[in-house]
C-alpha cells in the first residue's frame, strides 16, 4: 500500500487493548466515581487513559500517560468552583450568562495551552515525553480571534479556523527535542466542511419532504419517528465524513523530525462504528461505552501508519531535565488538566 | 532470588535494550549480556499497577524498565498506595465488576429517585421571591416572543375570570402573588411560571367555556406554583445533565449524543411527578372552595376527548406539558372525592 522510497522505513501503529479488560477498569472507575462524588473520577481518568495509552503502540511499543490524579484532581476542582458556580448562577440570571461566556472567551487560550502542556507533558513514549510550547499569547490570537472572524462571516470562515486551529497545536508539539512541523491547507478542509453541511441539509429536506408526504396518510407521529431517524442518521454520516477527513489531513500533513503519518480512515467503517456504537450504548444502558471506545481506537490505529526516514532511535529527549526543574515545579502548581 | 525479563528505555533516546532483572537482598542487578549494574532496591521507583497495563520501574537519573511480569514487581516492590492497591485488585476481578455495575445501577437509582428531587425541593423554596419572579418574567418575555401572541379574549371576559381567581387564592397558605396572564397560541394550555405567574391560552378559555372547570384546571397550576416545581425541575435537570455526562463522558466521539435521551426520559419522569403532585394539590384546594376532585376529573375527561391537547408534537408544549397517563390521573382524581 505504502510507496515507500528506498531509505524510508514503516511503522505500524496498533491497538491491543481488549473491551473486557477495559470494560473492568471503566466500571470500577465509574462505581467509585459516583460513590466518592466525583473525587475518584481523577484516579479513574488516569487509569483508564493509562490502559488506551499502553494499548496504543508505534512499532511494537506502546505509549505511557504519566499523569498524577491529584493534579488532574485539583484541575477539576478549580473548574468546578470557576465555572460550576458561575454556570449554575448564569442560569438563572440571563444577564450573567453573556458574562459567563465573555468569562470563558478570555480564559479559554489559557484553559486550551495548560490543557495541552499538561496532557503533553504526561504522555511518553520510549521514556521520551512529548511537550506542547504554545504561548497563551497566540493561542488567544488563534482561538479568540478566529472565533471572531467565524462569527463576523456568520460562521463561513468555520472551516479556516479549525485548520488554524489544528496547525497551531500540531506545530507547537515536541517529541523530546524534535519539532512536530505541519504542512495543512486549508482548501481541504473547507471542502469537507461544506459537503457534511450538504449531508445534512439534504439528507433534512428530502425526509422533511417525503414525511410531509407520508403524514397526511399513516399519522403525525410516525412521520415524525421517521423524519427524527433519518435527520439523526445524516448527522451520524456527517460527522464521520468529517471527522474521517479532517483526521487524515492533519495526520498527513504532520512531520516529526523525519518522520510522517499517513491515516487512512473512510468514511463507511467509521459511519458504521458510530450508527452501531450508539445503537449498543443504548441498548445496553451505557454498559457497552468501553467496548465503544475499544473499537474507535482500534479503527484508528489499524488506519495510521509512521514512514520514516531514520530509525526511530534516533529521536532524542528534549531540555535536560535540571535545567527544566524549577520551570516544571511552577507549571505543576499552575498546570492544570482543565478537560472541560 | 526474583528474576524478569525488561526493556531499559535510557531516558536519552527513544532506543530500548533487553534487560534482565535480579533482585536478591535490597540489591537490584540490571544484566545485559555480559554488561551488570548493581542498585540499591530502595532507590528504585514503580508506577501504579493496572489490568493489563506493562509496570514500569523508575531509576535514578531518569531511565526506565518496562517489564510485563505483574507478580514479579509486586514481589519486590508491593504497591503502597492504597486507593492503587484497592483499585488493582477490584479491576481485576469479574466479580467485582459485576457487583460494580449493581452498585452503580443502585447509586444512579437512588441520586435520581431520591437525592435529586430531595436536595432539589429546599434549594427551590429558599429563592428569594424577587428572583423566582425575575426568572418567570424572562420565560414570560421568551415565550412571548417566541410562541406567543397577545389575547384577543374579550376584557370583560378576562376581568370575570381574574376577579374569580382571586377569590381562588385568597387567604390560601403558601401562595403569594400568583396572577393571571392570557395569551394566544396554538394549543389549548395553562402553565404556571416561577414567581407566580399562570398563563392561560385563549383556546383553553374556549375549550372549557366553563368557570368551574377553568378553576380546576387553575387549581392544578396553584399546585405547581405552591410546591415550586418550575424551580424543581430546573434543578433537578441540571443534576440530571451532570449525572449524564459523568456516566457517559467516555463515549467517544459523537456516540455522546446517546446520552441525550436517557437525560431526556429523567426529565420526564420528574415532569410527570410533578403533575401528579400538582393534582393531588387541587383536589385539596377545589375542596376548601366549595368545588371537588371531580371537577378536575371532569376537565381532564375533556381534555381526553379533545385531540389538540392531547397532541405533544409542539416542542414547547412538549416541555412544558410532559404529562402522565390522562386516564390514570382521571382515575385518581375519581377516587379522591
Amino acid at each position: 500500500m505504502a510507496d515507500t522510497a528506498p531509505n524510508e522505513q514503516l511503522f505500524r501503529f496498533a491497538f491491543t487493548g481488549r473491551a473486557t479488560e477495559y470494560f473492568r477498569i471503566w466500571i470500577i472507575s465509574l462505581c467509585l466515581s459516583l460513590a466518592t462524588l466525583g473525587v475518584y473520577s481523577a484516579w479513574g481518568k488516569v487509569r483508564k487513559k493509562r490502559y488506551l495509552y499502553a494499548h496504543t503502540a508505534l512499532d511494537g511499543t506502546g505509549f505511557d500517560y504519566r499523569a498524577s490524579p491529584l493534579a488532574i484532581l485539583r484541575g477539576r476542582l478549580l473548574a468546578l468552583l470557576l465555572f460550576g458556580g458561575f454556570a449554575l448562577c448564569a442560569h438563572f440570571v440571563p444577564l450573567l450568562e453573556i458574562a459567563f461566556i465573555v468569562l470563558l472567551a478570555i480564559l479559554s487560550p489559557w484553559i486550551v495551552v495548560a490543557a495541552a502542556r499538561f496532557n503533553a507533558r504526561n504522555s511518553t513514549y520510549r521514556n521520551i515525553a512529548f511537550a506542547f510550547d504554545g504561548k497563551v499569547g497566540e493561542a488567544a490570537r488563534v482561538f479568540v480571534g478566529g472565533l471572531v472572524i467565524v462569527l463576523l462571516t456568520a460562521g463561513f470562515a468555520y472551516p479556516w479556523y479549525r485548520a488554524k486551529r489544528a496547525r497551531f497545536i500540531i506545530a507547537r508539539h515536541r517529541y523530546g527535542a524534535t519539532q512536530f512541523a505541519t504542512d495543512l491547507e486549508t482548501r481541504p478542509f473547507f471542502q469537507t466542511y461544506l459537503l457534511g453541511g450538504l449531508i445534512v441539509f439534504v439528507a433534512a429536506a428530502v425526509a422533511g419532504f417525503a414525511t410531509s408526504g407520508a403524514a397526511a396518510v399513516r399519522g403525525a407521529s410516525l412521520a415524525g419517528t421517521a423524519f427524527l431517524v433519518l435527520v439523526y442518521l445524516s448527522y451520524i454520516v456527517a460527522y464521520a465524513y468529517i471527522r474521517a477527513r479532517t483526521l487524515n489531513l492533519m495526520a498527513n500533513a504532520t512531520i516529526i523530525g523525519p518522520m510522517r503519518l499517513r491515516s487512512t480512515l473512510r468514511v463507511r467503517p467509521l459511519a458504521w462504528i458510530y450508527a452501531s456504537n450508539i445503537v449498543a450504548i443504548l441498548a445496553t444502558v451505557g454498559l457497552a461505552i468501553p467496548w465503544a471506545t475499544i473499537r474507535v481506537a482500534r479503527y484508528r490505529a489499524d488506519n495510521l501508519i509512521a514512514r520514516a526516514h531514520a530509525p526511530l532511535q534516533t529521536y532524542a529527549r528534549g531540555a535536560s531535565r535540571f535545567a527544566t526543574a524549577t520551570g516544571s515545579e511552577v507549571s505543576d502548581l499552575f498546570d492544570v488538566d482543565v478537560s472541560l | 532470588m526474583s528474576t524478569f525479563d525488561g526493556l531499559l528505555y535510557d531516558g536519552r533516546h527513544a532506543a530500548f535494550r533487553r534487560v534482565v532483572v535480579e533482585v536478591e537482598d535490597a540489591r537490584v542487578a540490571i544484566v545485559e549480556d555480559d554488561a551488570r549494574a548493581v542498585l540499591a532496591q530502595s532507590d528504585i521507583s514503580v508506577d501504579a499497577p493496572v489490568p493489563g497495563v506493562v509496570r514500569r520501574l523508575t531509576l535514578p537519573g531518569g531511565a526506565t524498565i518496562e517489564t510485563a511480569d505483574h507478580a514479579a514487581v509486586e514481589a519486590s516492590w508491593p504497591t503502597k498506595g492504597t486507593i492503587a492497591r484497592a483499585a488493582f485488585w477490584l479491576e481485576s476481578r469479574w466479580s467485582m465488576a459485576v457487583a460494580a455495575v449493581l452498585i452503580t445501577a443502585s447509586l444512579v437509582w437512588l441520586i435520581v429517585a431520591v437525592v435529586l428531587p430531595l436536595a432539589a425541593e429546599p434549594v427551590a423554596r429558599n429563592f428569594s421571591p424577587r428572583f423566582e419572579e425575575a426568572i418567570g418574567a424572562q420565560t414570560l418575555k421568551t415565550i412571548d416572543t417566541r410562541f406567543a401572541r397577545p389575547s384577543l379574549l374579550p376584557t370583560e371576559r378576562r376581568k370575570a375570570i381574574e376577579e374569580k381567581f382571586a377569590a381562588f387564592v385568597e387567604r390560601e397558605p403558601g401562595i403569594s402573588g400568583a396572577r393571571l396572564e392570557f395569551r394566544r397560541m396554538p394549543f389549548p394550555n395553562a402553565f404556571a411560571l416561577p414567581g407566580g405567574t399562570i398563563v392561560l391560552t385563549d383556546k383553553m378559555v374556549t375549550l372549557l367555556d366553563d368557570d368551574d372547570a377553568l378553576m380546576a384546571v387553575l387549581a392544578h397550576e396553584l399546585g405547581h406554583l405552591q410546591a415550586k416545581h418550575g424551580m424543581r425541575l430546573v434543578l433537578q435537570s441540571s443534576g440530571v445533565a451532570v449525572l449524564v455526562t459523568a456516566l457517559a463522558g467516555d463515549a467517544a466521539g459523537m456516540t455522546i449524543l446517546a446520552a441525550a435521551m436517557p437525560a431526556a426520559l429523567l426529565n420526564a419522569r420528574y415532569s410527570r411527578e410533578f403533575e401528579l403532585e400538582a393534582d393531588r394539590y387541587a383536589y385539596g384546594h377545589l375542596a376548601r372552595h366549595g368545588s371537588s376532585p371531580q371537577a378536575l376529573a371532569d376537565v381532564l375527561r375533556r381534555f381526553a376527548e379533545d385531540k389538540r391537547t392531547a397532541d405533544v408534537n409542539d416542542p414547547l408544549m412538549r416541555y412544558l406539558n410532559s404529562h402522565p397517563d390522562l386516564e390514570e390521573r382521571i382515575r385518581l382524581a375519581e377516587e379522591a372525592r
